[in-house]
C-alpha cells in the first residue's frame, strides 16, 4: 500500500497488544506457575511440584464445589437455554407494544448482579413474596427461608442468576428467529400445523446453531458463578453454595493461598476448554 | 382473532411482572413509612404515604455521593479508553495487509475463553506488582481490552466503501488520518453500541474493583450497594432504597438506548 510504512499497522494495535501482554498473557503465565507453588503474599513463593494438585484431589470442599457448580450448570440450562427460545417465540410476534416486553425482559440484564441480589432477597424473605403465593397456592406448608435452608439455597441461587440473564439468551434466540422465513410458517399454518408443530418441526431445527451458541454460554456463566454467592450466601449454609468460582475467590483472598486457588483456577479453565470442545463436536453434527 | 391477542397481552403481561417485579417490591419497601410493615402476608405493596426518609438514610449510611462519583469516574476514563483502543485495534485488522494479522485477531478473541474468575488472582498480583493495587488505575487498565469491541468494530470497518477510502488516500491522507477522518464517522453508530453497553458494564462492575480496593473511599457504587448490605443492621428500607438509587441511572440509559443495546446485541450475534 502507497504511503504505508510497515509499522503502521503494528503502531494502530499497540495500546490493545500491550493490554493483552500485561493483563492477559503475563496473569496467564502467572496462574500456570503459580500452581506449581505454595504462596501466602507474605513470603516469597516456593516450588511444591504437584502437591496442589494432589491436595485438591483429597480436598472435600474442592469436590462439594465442583458438584454445586455441576448443578448450576444443571439447573440453569432450562432457565437459559430452553426458556428463553420460547420467550424470544412469545416476543417475536408482530403485536403494538412488543418492543416494550422486550424492553421489560431485558431489564434485568442491564441491573447490577448486586442489586438484583438485594432484590431477590426481599423475594425471599420468610414474609416475602414467593412464601406468600407458594403457601396461598397450597404448594408449602411452611414459609422457607430459602437463603438459609441448606437444600434450597442452591435452587434459589440458580432461580436469580437465571431470572438475571434470560433476557440476553432471549435476544441471541431473537436474532436468529428473525432470520427464518416467514413463508415456513404460512405453509405450515395452510398445512394445519399446530403452534406446537410449527414449533417441534421449523422453529427448533433451524434454531440448533443459537442453541449451541446458548448451551455454550449458558456452560462458561454457570462456571462462573460468584456474584450472587459472594452478596447472597457466601457459599452457605454448610457450603451449600459453594462454587467454583467462590472457592477460587475465598481460596486467595481469604485464605491467601494464592498457590492452590490457582490451581483450582486451572482446573476450571481446562474444563470450561473441554466443555466448549465437546459442545461444539455435539452440535455441529446436528446443523 | 381479538379475544387471542387479548389472552397474548396477558401472558406478556404476567411475564413482564416476573422480571419487573423484584424491582418494584425493593421501590416499594425503600419508599414505606416506619410504621409499614416491608414484609406481609398478603404483601403490602402501595407505599402509605411514599416517604424519602430511607433515600436520605441511605445517602448518609454509607459516602453514597462519593462512590457514584467514583463511579462515573470509572465510566468516564473506561469507556472512551476503551472503544478508543478497540478501534485502533480493529482499524488494521479490518483494513490494511501486514505480517501477523490474523494471529493477532486470534490471540484477541482468545480472550474470550479466558474466564474472569481464573484470571482474577494471577491478575491481582500482576497489578500488584505493576504498583496499582488499590488505585483508580489499577480498576481502569484491566479492563480497557475488549475482544467484543475489537470484533464489533473490525466488521463495521470492514464494511466501510473503498471508494471512499481510496479517495481519501489519493488525496495524500495518511493512515491516522483516514482513520480520525473517515472510519470513525463511518462507525458512528457501532461506537454508540460499544459506549452503552461500557457504560453498563463499567458501572455494574463488583468482581474486579472488590480484589484491587482496599481502601472503601474509590469503591464504585454496586460495592458500596454490598458494603451497605453487609453492614449488620441496615435497616431493610434503607438498603432497598439505595439499591434503588445505584441502579436509576443505569436504567435510564438503557430505557433511552434500548434500540441501540438490542440492535447491538443483534449485531454481535450475527457475526
Amino acid at each position: 500500500m502507497p504511503g504505508q510504512r510497515w509499522y503502521t499497522p503494528y503502531l494502530f494495535a499497540l495500546p490493545a497488544l500491550a493490554l493483552f501482554g500485561v493483563f492477559f498473557v503475563w496473569p496467564a503465565v502467572t496462574a500456570i506457575q503459580l500452581s506449581f507453588m505454595k504462596y501466602d503474599v507474605v513470603s516469597p513463593p516456593a516450588f511444591v511440584g504437584l502437591d496442589n494438585f494432589v491436595r485438591l484431589l483429597g480436598d472435600e470442599k474442592f469436590w462439594t464445589a465442583t458438584l454445586n457448580s455441576v448443578l448450576f450448570l444443571i439447573g440453569l440450562f432450562p432457565l437459559l437455554v430452553v426458556l428463553p427460545l420460547l420467550l424470544a417465540v412469545l416476543v417475536n410476534q408482530k403485536l403494538p407494544g412488543i418492543r416494550t416486553f422486550r424492553m421489560l425482559y431485558y431489564l434485568p440484564v442491564v441491573t447490577s448482579m448486586v442489586a438484583v441480589a438485594v432484590a431477590w432477597e426481599y423475594v425471599f424473605n420468610q414474609q416475602g413474596v414467593l412464601n406468600w403465593i407458594l403457601t396461598g397456592a397450597g404448594l408449602l406448608d411452611q414459609p422457607i427461608q430459602y437463603l438459609l435452608d441448606p437444600f434450597w439455597a442452591l435452587p434459589a441461587l440458580i432461580v436469580v442468576e437465571g431470572w438475571k440473564s434470560m433476557g440476553f439468551y432471549m435476544m441471541i434466540y431473537l436474532a436468529g428467529l428473525q432470520t427464518i422465513d416467514t413463508s415456513l410458517y404460512e405453509a405450515a399454518r395452510v398445512d394445519g400445523a399446530t403452534a406446537w408443530d410449527r414449533l417441534r418441526r421449523i422453529t427448533v431445527p433451524l434454531m440448533i446453531p443459537y442453541i449451541a451458541v446458548a448451551f455454550t454460554m449458558e456452560m462458561l456463566d454457570a462456571m462462573q458463578a460468584f456474584t450472587s454467592v459472594y452478596v447472597m450466601t457466601r457459599g452457605g449454609p454448610q457450603d451449600a453454595t459453594l462454587t467454583l468460582g467462590y472457592y477460587i475467590w475465598s481460596a486467595g483472598f481469604e485464605h491467601y493461598e494464592m498457590g492452590y486457588a490457582s490451581a483450582i483456577g486451572l482446573v476450571l479453565w481446562v474444563v470450561m476448554i473441554a466443555l466448549a470442545i465437546l459442545n461444539h463436536r455435539l452440535t455441529r453434527g446436528k446443523s | 382473532m381479538r379475544t387471542r391477542n387479548i389472552g397474548m397481552y396477558v401472558l406478556l403481561t404476567t411475564i413482564a411482572l416476573v422480571f419487573v417485579g423484584p424491582f418494584l417490591i425493593l421501590l416499594s419497601s425503600g419508599l414505606k413509612p416506619s410504621d409499614q410493615a416491608v414484609f406481609a402476608f398478603p404483601p403490602d405493596i402501595i407505599p402509605r404515604p411514599p416517604v424519602l426518609d430511607w433515600v436520605k438514610e441511605a445517602w448518609t449510611a454509607i459516602p453514597f455521593p462519593r462512590y457514584l462519583l467514583n463511579s462515573v469516574i470509572y465510566v468516564g476514563a473506561m469507556v472512551p479508553a476503551y472503544v478508543l483502543v478497540s478501534a485502533l485495534c480493529a482499524y488494521p485488522l479490518a483494513r490494511l495487509r501486514f505480517r501477523g494479522r490474523n494471529l493477532i485477531f486470534l490471540a484477541i478473541l482468545s480472550t474470550m475463553f479466558l474466564p474472569g474468575e481464573v484470571m482474577l488472582i494471577p491478575r491481582f498480583l500482576v497489578v500488584s506488582q505493576l504498583g496499582l493495587a488499590d488505585t483508580y488505575a489499577g480498576v481502569i487498565l484491566p479492563g480497557l481490552l475488549s475482544a467484543f469491541g475489537i470484533f464489533l468494530l473490525r466488521q463495521t470497518f470492514a464494511g466501510v466503501p473503498r471508494e471512499i477510502v481510496d479517495a481519501a488516500r489519493t488525496d495524500g491522507c495518511h493512515e491516522l488520518r483516514i482513520f480520525w477522518h473517515v472510519m470513525l464517522p463511518a462507525a458512528r453508530p457501532t461506537l454508540a453500541i460499544l459506549a452503552i453497553f461500557g457504560f453498563i458494564s463499567v458501572w455494574n462492575s463488583f468482581i474486579w474493583p472488590l480484589v484491587v480496593l482496599k481502601d472503601s473511599a474509590k469503591y464504585p457504587i454496586a460495592l458500596g450497594i454490598a458494603y451497605l448490605a453487609g453492614i449488620t443492621g441496615t435497616d431493610v428500607r434503607t438498603l432497598a432504597a439505595g439499591t434503588i438509587i445505584s441502579i436509576i441511572p443505569v436504567v435510564v440509559v438503557f430505557m433511552l438506548m434500548q434500540r441501540h443495546v438490542l440492535e447491538g446485541m443483534r449485531g454481535a450475534v450475527k457475526g
